[in-house]
């Protein structure tokens, strides 16, 4: 009988697993996809290769924190508990991708576990205050990162990253050596390489920071439970993120659904770089990161530094930049246009990239990705208070 | 008579809709039809998306575009003679509906987009327009 749980639980622990593969691809290789640089497959493959590295080597202190650290005595981790932790952070994941509204993934597992600690009155408000801390603040060090990086340094960015795919195909398979090596055709210039080399190393540090921080979301009940070890945990876990890399992720990348590829391909390398480092951050310090809140708030920066942007002399003389958006008093008049007396303009005003950004608005985004989160940890307060199949 | 109609359109059936409601009950009137560019998304990738291109006014025109031919499609179903003015706004889709409102008669508007994203993360921007619009609004189901 406990084998047969044993099995549920490593069964739903797989579908958690699955469902993060195929959620994390997108994000992480949706540039690089998007911009010929690799296969789906290729993708997959290396999705799930740095999802294990990051699983291996950083990851073992989150699920840490979740299985060990969050609720005072382990014992309550009983595998019908751990199923239950499970199915909520399944459910949470499934709803998001089916309706469209991201849901953190950590933040939900986090809830989860933090409404059975508190349903069975074993919940380390310590360790839960920490976590909640850095969830505070780990998105606002990501809004003025990119804030700054927007304001001043995104257009010589632009610049140096601009990358224009030439015709013909990137690469052709050498055969003639020991081994087959790519080898560029000769179409292919030097920049290109470069940029469709970046592209893709920028999704490896993804996958790699999605691997701290996302393999206790499936594996860390059962880590906890004690029924299960922490190393074939991870290599458990890692192998279902594997089979969803290959599998469901194909139609994430494929959709299009993903907002991220809304994103011009600087933009999305900013946010990756920025998000993905504080994600590791994070994870090394054993807190479990919400990538969908930390990467909506560098996007946010980014962009609403970029619309607020001071034009300097240079660009302006360049004729780089357009220019009516901070001097629009100025360049609204069109020549030999009449003035109208004072007070009797039109109030209608130039639209300009700062009304993309209304604060109400944003605030209200960045709240509703909690919902989801919320509603878990309500959800598993109740189920493992009043539901007595849990063994608590 | 009304003559001035603001009809605000979207990629929706009930836009569609609206835009069908005010050919038939007002077709005398100069109907424009707005539609609202850069609206709250999932990530916020729509909107920076748009701020952080070249020319912001030629990447509004651009996602703007299939939603006016339809329109014109829908004219063109209706009657044909219409004449049919086009108007792109930014941002938060009701504030920019109850802004332009006021240089019309009234405004045609559908009763909602239909997907829960939007909902959550958008709203019910017809609610919100009935709500604040300085002039009559009628709302199309």
């Amino acid at each position: 009988m406990v084998s047969v749980l044993l099995l549920v639980g490593i069964l739903v622990a797989v579908f958690v697993g699955y469902n993060v593969g195929g959620a994390t691809t997108g994000p992480a290789f949706g540039p690089a996809v998007g911009a010929d640089a690799i296969s789906k497959t290729a993708a997959g493959v290396l999705m799930t290769v740095f999802f294990f590295v990051g699983a291996w080597t950083i990851g073992r202190r989150v699920v840490d924190t979740l299985g060990r650290e969050l609720v005072r005595d382990p014992g309550v981790f009983t595998l019908e508990a751990s199923i239950g932790v499970l199915f909520f952070i399944g459910a949470a994941l499934f709803v998001g991708n089916f309706f469209g509204v991201p849901a953190s993934t950590s933040m939900t597992a986090v809830g989860s576990i933090a409404g059975l600690g508190l349903a069975a009155g074993e919940l380390n408000v310590a360790v839960m205050g920490e976590i909640a801390i850095w969830w505070l603040v780990s998105p606002f060090i990501g809004f003025w990162v990119s804030l700054i990086i927007g304001r001043y340094f995104y257009s010589s960015l632009n610049r140096r990253l601009a990358m224009t795919r030439s015709e013909g195909p990137l690469y052709r398979i050498d055969r003639s050596r020991w081994v087959p090596v790519p080898v560029p055709t000769d179409t292919t210039n030097r920049r290109e390489l470069g940029g469709v080399a970046m592209v893709i190393v920028i999704g490896c540090l993804m996958a790699f920071s999605s691997g701290t921080s996302n393999i206790a979301n499936a594996v860390a009940p059962l880590v906890g439970s004690g029924e299960l070890a922490m190393n074939p945990a991870i290599i458990i876990g890692c192998a279902a993120v594997g089979i969803g890399t290959v599998t469901i992720a194909r139609r994430t990348l494929e959709t299009m659904g993903n907002d991220l590829t809304e994103l011009p391909l600087t933009a999305a390398i900013v946010t990756a770089t920025v998000s993905a480092s504080l994600v590791i951050f994070l994870s090394a310090i054993g807190i479990p990161a919400s990538f969908v809140i930390i990467a909506t708030m560098c996007i946010i920066g980014l962009g609403w530094g970029r619309a607020t942007r001071p034009i300097t002399v240079a660009d302006a003389v360049r004729g780089e930049e357009s220019v009516p958006i901070s001097v629009d008093a100025l360049t609204a008049d069109a020549e030999g246009e009449t003035l109208p007396p004072i007070g009797d303009e039109d109030p209608e005003r130039i639209p300009s990239a700062s009304d993309l950004f209304n604060p109400a608005t944003t605030a209200r985004v960045v709240l509703m990705q909690n919902i989801v989160p919320v509603i878990a940890t309500g959800g598993a307060y109740v189920t493992f208070r009043f539901v007595p199949i849990f063994g608590l | 008579m009304v003559s001035r109609v603001l009809v605000p359109m979207e990629d929706s059936e009930m836009s569609d809709r609206a835009l069908e409601y005010a050919l038939e009950v007002y077709p005398n009137a100069e109907i424009t039809v707005l539609h609202v560019v850069g609206e709250p998304s999932q990530m916020w990738g729509y909107a920076t998306g748009l701020a952080l291109a070249d020319d912001l006014e030629q990447a509004a025109a651009e996602h703007a575009k299939p939603i006016f031919d339809r329109a014109r499609e829908i004219v063109a179903d209706a009657d044909g003679d219409a004449e049919l003015e086009t108007h792109i706004e930014l941002g938060n889709p009701a504030r920019a509906i109850i802004n332009r409102a006021n240089d019309y008669e009234t405004v045609v508007i559908g009763t909602h987009s239909g997907s829960v994203a939007d909902l959550v993360f958008v709203g019910n921007v017809a609610e919100k327009v009935v709500r604040s619009a300085p002039v009559p609004v009628v709302v199309v189901r």
